[in-house]
């Protein structure tokens, strides 16, 4: 199968995070207490990830933009990446596989159940993504990739019980996610524009190139 | 009781530098550094003096943990007044006015004064203090504070026999302050300490750290430091000590009831729903520590809380 411009651009776009924390790392500017900051950042690419990847089908219908039909399983699939590299910062890095520490953690503390219970709610998703799965299963692959809609209600709970007393921050992810839950009902999903632009449709067409 | 050492014997520069490239080697043999190699990178360019190890050495807290880097101290904070970022505040507080500052001390007292900044320089003798600094979120570093206790200043006032609690408060300034701005706190900051925490010698308000004033971002030009609570206890950038009969709601008590009590005493037992108080990362180290009780400091504090349920007490 021909790989198009925007599966390059998408990925490409999807591993900067990843590089960005690594040259951070390797030069020294990833702040005083590097493990701490890596889990946050790994988290929030995660949950970016995921909120575009809600934007993804409306953005393509109203629009008219099939480009982002074709990079919503790229960025579904990065913000399972960024979970799970979030999960390892945690467990191996931050308490470096000491089960005597992360079971009880994850015992006492709702938000980390929380978090886990959503990244591993991901992984049926992220293994069906792959496109023989995606053919073979037909009408059930939609319904299960409804999940994520209640997964990403998950994630957000989890960030809201870990920030420390700052309501706006998570205010501004569960209002984004709320929007784009909006666009779920019949009346905002059927919206469509009358007449792309010349330029949007054309860079369209080359992005599916 | 913690080694109090004149503030001629305070470390130059050039000595402590020279840690970071001890630290460098200690972290480039755990495997862990090797994705994580930011302490040890960092001031590799700097020029550094050979190491003066023997002299380091000296330059511990009463168990030995060496001092954690002046970069971090400055450079890694919670002053939620500029920024809920931990490296933003010292960037907005560049340009925060010092000078002139002054701090109010009334309330139940029969001498109340207004002090200028300069007059705790000149009143106190300024020692130095090698306290850990355990912070809630489950990180800890080693602090060369520069101040005096606190009970030097609470004997000048006096406070009368109506005086249970003192009560401490933040400059609100959203204008310096733009955290200030953030409607999710109860602003200005409010902390307090019962009376007999209060005049404990472990209990000063400081000036400095590693010889030098303190930095905006550490709470300049006056705080407090508490070193058997967690950090959000050493109340920053003090204008106002008030000695109260009622127990005072600080900050966070208003903020998060459920998650931060008065007493705040760092306790591993005493878990907390966002953050383990059982281990910490000690800033500068890879791996995590255990927390001790009073964080470390039971021998001189424990009295004070005979006969109490900590794990209601919080």
């Amino acid at each position: 199968m021909k790989i198009t411009k925007i599966q390059i651009l998408g990925n490409l776009i999807g591993v900067i995070p990843a590089i960005y924390l690594m040259y951070q790392s390797i030069s020294g500017k990833l702040s005083a207490n590097p493990i701490q900051t890596a889990t946050v950042i790994t988290g929030r690419t995660s949950i970016y990830a995921i909120l575009f990847s809600l934007y993804c089908t409306p953005l393509a219908q109203i629009f008219k933009l099939s480009v982002f039909h074709r990079i919503r399983k790229i960025s579904g699939l990065f913000g399972f990446y960024y979970a799970f590299a979030h999960f390892l910062m945690f467990t191996l890095f931050d308490y470096q596989l000491n089960l005597s520490w992360i079971l009880p953690e994850i015992q006492q503390k709702p938000f980390l159940q929380i978090g886990l219970i959503a990244l591993v709610a991901l992984i049926p998703l992220a293994i069906s993504s792959i496109d023989i799965f995606k053919r073979k299963m037909g009408k059930s692959w939609k319904k299960l990739h409804y999940a994520v809609y209640l997964i990403t209600a998950l994630t957000l709970l989890h960030v809201a019980l870990a920030s420390k007393g700052d309501l706006i921050d998570p205010a501004i992810l569960i209002t984004l996610y709320l929007i784009a839950m909006l666009f779920r009902f019949p009346k905002l999903r059927s919206l469509r524009i009358n007449k792309l632009p010349e330029w949007l449709a054309r860079i369209n067409t080359y992005l599916l190139s | 009781m913690t080694k109090i050492i004149p503030t001629s014997q305070i470390t130059p520069e050039a000595i402590y530098l020279s840690r970071r490239r001890f630290l460098k080697q200690a972290l480039l043999t755990t495997p862990a550094s090797l994705l994580v190699a930011s302490c040890a990178n960092r001031d590799s360019a700097s020029p550094t003096p050979n190491p003066v190890f023997a002299a380091f050495a000296s330059r511990t807290d009463d168990q030995n943990n060496p001092l954690t880097d002046f970069e971090d101290i400055t450079g890694y904070t919670n002053f939620y007044e500029f920024s809920t970022s931990k490296t933003e505040p010292t960037n907005l507080s560049k340009n925060f006015q010092t000078e002139p500052w002054k701090v109010k001390i009334d309330g139940f007292v029969n001498n109340p004064i207004t002090l200028d900044i300069d007059d705790f320089r000149s009143m106190f003798d300024q020692e130095e203090r090698i306290y850990r600094m355990r912070c809630v979120e489950a990180w800890s570093m080693v602090i060369p504070w520069i101040g005096f206790p606190l009970k030097k200043i609470l004997d000048i006032v006096e406070p009368t026999s109506d005086a249970k609690y003192i009560r401490f408060e933040t400059l609100y300034d959203p204008n310096q302050m733009p955290g200030q701005n953030n409607p999710s706190f109860p602003w200005p900051y409010v902390e307090g300490l019962r009376l007999d925490e209060a005049m404990h010698d472990l209990t000063i308000l400081s000036t400095g750290l590693y010889g030098k004033n303190l930095t905006p971002q550490n709470g300049a030009p006056i705080r407090l430091v508490v070193p058997w609570k967690y950090g959000f206890k050493s109340i920053k950038s003090i204008v106002h000590i008030e000695l109260v009969r009622e127990m005072p709601t600080s900050l966070w008590m208003a903020a998060g009831p459920t998650e931060y009590g008065f007493y705040a005493n760092v306790n591993p037992n005493v878990d907390h729903p966002r953050w383990s108080q059982a281990t910490e990362r000690r800033i500068g180290e890879t791996g995590r520590i255990d927390t001790q009780m009073f964080n470390g400091y039971t021998e001189e504090v424990a009295h004070l809380y005979e006969g109490m349920d900590l794990t209601k007490n919080y």
